[in-house]
């Protein structure tokens, strides 16, 4: 049977992601983990959320493709070759 | 306590040919931003602080590489977060002439990332404006080709650096946040993409975004929340 959050695991739900941030005080971070660890409920969010954050990065950044590259680099060059770089020092 | 470098030695630095090639490289390739509130967790990064010095200097190269910068980043926002490529040529043009006209007038060259976010961000919702009254189209990641060997064409070009069925994989993976980024209202959206997908700090978002630290962090954490049911949804 699938484990059912209980009203901590509701109090501490918004805890997980700033635990898996490392945004919590010693205090609030020792709270989370020992309910992590005895909670397999909260442990199969946070494991969630550490899997969706995991895939943002993984996912996020790629390389432009290949027209859009060349489009970008062409718009630079048509700019520089209009005009020196002013650059008045302050 | 570590001294900051005082302008002499920054302009000393840059006006030393062989120093500014190293510093140049290594600007792009050290890159070790370490984000404080992601328990030290490296991410990738650029340090745009020293671009902008550079380019300042009168540095090509370093300006070159700030204006592709901003297109990147433009072009991403317009997918990302617009859910529109094809609205990303405006807005790249408009974030190249404002990175342009803004790098040699810039006087915290450090604060440099987060005026970048916020205009790419502006620059984008007004080409969005603008194609507001045109028809829709959904965005071409869902028109990615998967060839039978394993390749794959549409958004991202093939790495030569990475296996076929790990460049696969990521475009799997890229289409499936695409559609879940997409399930997320454009507040939340827009967190996710500075955070999780630039790696911006939470501080910085807060910056570009106009909004507390704190609001930062909860709306994070609802779209994580939002996002993981999803991206686990068959």
């Amino acid at each position: 049977m699938k484990p059912q959050p209980t009203d901590r695991c509701r109090q501490l739900l918004e805890q997980v992601s700033r635990y898996l941030d490392g945004d919590l005080s010693a205090a609030q971070r020792r709270t989370v983990g020992q309910h992590l660890r005895r909670c397999p409920c909260c442990q199969h969010m946070a494991d969630g959320l550490k899997h969706t954050v995991d895939a943002c990065h993984k996912a996020g950044v790629a390389r432009l493709p290949a027209d859009v590259r060349t489009r970008a680099k062409a718009r630079i060059a048509t700019l520089l070759a209009s005009g020196p770089v002013t650059t008045p020092r302050r | 306590m570590q001294r900051a470098p005082d302008r002499f030695q920054i302009q000393a630095g840059i006006r030393t040919g062989v120093r500014i090639r190293g510093r140049i490289a290594g600007i792009v390739t050290k890159q070790a931003d370490v984000n404080p509130s992601t328990n030290g967790r490296s991410t990738p990064g650029i340090d745009y602080g020293s671009l902008v010095r550079a380019a300042q200097g009168g540095h090509q190269q370093a300006m070159e590489r700030l204006l592709m910068q901003a297109q990147a980043i433009a072009y991403r926002f317009s997918l990302h977060v617009c859910g529109h490529a094809d609205d990303a040529d405006d807005a790249m043009q408009e974030a190249l002439l404002k990175t342009y006209r803004h790098v040699s007038q810039i006087k915290e060259p450090d604060a440099f990332r987060t005026w970048l976010y916020r205009t790419v961000k502006n620059a984008c919702l007004i080409s969005r404006r603008k194609r507001v009254h045109e028809p829709g189209r959904l965005e071409s990641l869902d028109e990615v080709v998967e060839h039978a060997d394993g390749s794959v064409q549409g958004i991202d070009v093939p790495d030569p650096g990475r296996r076929p069925d790990e460049v696969l994989e990521n475009s799997r993976l890229r289409r499936s946040l695409h559609r879940a980024l997409q399930s997320l209202g454009p507040e939340y959206r827009l967190i996710v993409f500075l955070r999780e997908v630039e790696g911006l700090s939470t501080r910085e978002v807060a910056q570009v975004v106009g909004i507390s630290e704190a609001n930062v962090k909860t709306r994070l954490h609802r779209a994580r929340v939002s996002l993981r049911q999803q991206l686990e949804s068959p």
